[in-house]
């Protein structure tokens, strides 16, 4: 009896979290299913039109240009991140004087918040701003469309970089040392005990990392909206929901985008923990 | 016989001493690199530090360094802006974001993690779904919703829809699942009641996970720009992230750099020192998203 109540008081601990997540998080997932077979606006009722949202947009030059800019951010940006990412782990992951200091300066990107940097980045990308300085170059790197979509990656570098290489540098924590000692002995260089050693230890740690990459590229939306507000090629998805929602006031045919873009993180989410489980074996 | 022996071994030696001095080398030179590298990375918070105090005349000219320092310009932002009220509202948003999180998660993991109830596994289930759904995906509906509520610029709309955490309950659970069940029941025979039990027994040997918590949520709240943008609008709510961008769309000329190199340094400061002070902590909460993931 006693136990029965006190579960029931277990339950009640559980409440305030779960309703919070069933008004703020469940029911919006399923409502934005809904949404978007409507043609919907916040001050007018819905009007049920079917599928035509999905039709107008697999049909809609802007938006074939939101998921290709998207795709896009997320390769320029993300794959050079990533794999500058394990060659700084790979680098940091030694007892050596210091370290801690050094690591600092690339970790310090990450707990910054993104407009911040953004408006940084703003002034280095300025024609006249650090980078052509530096570099001598003389590139308007946010108001041309060859341009702008690298310096929104360029940015996106700087800032993600330290994220993964937290999340490498733990994933080597579990590569023994002496399976490293052991194999040099036997004579195998750096880039062989990379490849045979290093790289299959920390698989499940790359398969977080890349499905992390994903999903944190489709979710980028501030250094878009401060660097170039969306021009020249950098409407990205997130930023083109936000519009159709929010300026042209079309929140069904907005609805519609969130449903294919959470499909396709699902999908790819899946296709990439599949890929690197296969290859486990 | 002895002779050939030693004299066997001498280049064998200077061979073991050349080896180790090219891995000194090496080492050297891997260090280098990364030094270099993390400076180039830290430059940009240098540059941006040095343009904030130039003139506006001299702050595209192309030299590092100032002419003149002009320590004064950390004060335009809060001339030319309500910047001193976006800092105060990202504070207070930030704060009581944590602190609902905070408790929200761990009530929630403790009664995953110790209770026993129908249903339990299902909803932790459906808690750990969640994760699946990112705000980018909900938000249209979630601003219909909040706009019905009524919640469009206030203080309400900023805080509440982001007042617990799926991540922060698996946190607390993981954590709470490590406390051993004999100190509860001896507690429960003293005859503590269970909210006393989480808060006397419970909570004091979980302090590290909750700062950690408390940490994440901190930081990622107070970089959070999509969500505050839709429902705060108006200068008396906007968070740092919703001000700063409508400045800089302001500021598009010259004339206004050096305000807005201060104010982003302003506005990244506070979790850049939380960064510095909590090194440990951060590392842990980032490393730890990566490990549910």
């Amino acid at each position: 009896m006693a136990r029965a109540a006190r579960n029931r008081t277990g339950l009640a601990f559980a409440l305030p979290a779960l309703a919070l997540f069933a008004l703020f998080a469940v029911y919006p997932m399923l409502r934005v299913v809904y949404l978007s077979l409507f043609d919907y606006n916040l001050t007018s009722p819905g009007r049920y039109v079917g599928l035509e949202n999905y039709r107008f947009l697999i049909h809609d030059a802007r938006f074939h240009a939101a998921f290709g800019a998207s795709i896009f951010y997320v390769v320029a940006a993300y794959v050079p991140a990533v794999l500058l990412a394990l060659l700084i782990a790979l680098g940091l992951n030694t007892r050596m004087r210091g370290s801690g200091l050094v690591r600092l300066l690339y970790f310090a990107p990450v707990a910054t918040s993104w407009v911040a940097v953004s408006v940084i980045w703003r002034l280095v990308l300025h024609p006249e701003g650090a980078l052509n300085r530096t570099l001598g170059l003389h590139v308007n790197w946010l108001s041309s469309s060859g341009s702008a979509r690298w310096a929104v990656a360029l940015t996106a570098v700087w800032k993600e970089v330290g994220f993964f290489v937290i999340i490498f540098l733990a994933g080597l924590q579990n590569v023994p040392r002496e399976l490293h000692e052991a194999a040099s002995l036997d004579g195998a260089g750096a880039v062989t005990r990379l490849r045979y050693i290093t790289l299959p230890l920390i698989k499940p740690v790359t398969a977080v990392v890349a499905v992390m990459a994903v999903i944190r590229g489709f979710q980028s939306f501030s250094a878009q909206v401060v660097l170039t507000d969306g021009s020249f090629g950098t409407e990205v998805v997130n930023l083109f929901i936000y519009k159709t929602a929010f300026a042209n006031a079309r929140m069904g045919r907005a609805s519609a985008v969130a449903v294919m873009m959470f499909a396709l993180l699902a999908l790819v989410t899946l296709a990439q923990l599949r890929v690197f489980r296969r290859t486990d074996r | 016989m002895t002779q050939e022996a030693i004299t066997g071994a001498v280049p064998s030696l200077r061979a073991q001493r050349r080896t180790l001095r090219l891995a000194r080398v090496r080492t050297a030179a891997r260090w280098l690199l990364l030094v270099a590298g993390g400076l180039l990375f830290a430059s940009v918070f240098v540059y941006a530090l040095l343009s904030a105090v130039k003139s506006p005349a001299d702050v595209l000219s192309g030299r590092w360094w100032p002419r003149e320092w002009h320590w004064s310009n950390f004060k335009l932002p809060f001339e030319q802006a309500p910047f001193a009220r976006y800092y105060l509202n990202s504070v207070v948003v930030g704060v009581s974001v944590t602190l609902l999180n905070v408790v929200t998660c761990t009530l929630a993991g403790y009664s995953f993690a110790k209770f026993d109830y129908r249903g339990r596994d299902v909803l932790f289930f459906i808690v750990l779904a969640t994760l699946m759904i990112p705000l980018e995906v909900i938000y249209v509906p979630l601003y219909a919703l909040v706009y019905d509520l009524g919640w469009v610029n206030s203080f309400l709309g900023l805080i509440v829809p982001s007042g617990t955490s799926a991540f922060g309950i698996f946190l607390m659970r993981q954590s709470i699942d490590a406390v051993p069940d004999e100190l509860l029941d001896a507690a429960r025979i003293d005859g503590a009641g269970e909210l006393r039990i989480l808060r006397s027994i419970v909570v004091p040997m979980v302090l590290s996970p909750m700062a950690a918590l408390a940490l994440f949520i901190f930081m990622a709240n107070w970089d959070s720009h999509l969500w505050p943008l839709l429902v705060a609008s108006d200068d008396a709510h906007r968070t740092l992230p919703v001000g700063l961008a409508a400045m800089q769309a302001n500021n598009l000329g010259s004339s206004g750099i050096p305000t807005m190199m201060a104010a982003a340094i302003l506005a990244l400061l506070p979790t850049l020192v939380l960064f510095l002070a909590l090194q440990r902590k951060f590392v842990e909460g980032v490393t730890m998203t990566a490990g549910i993931k």
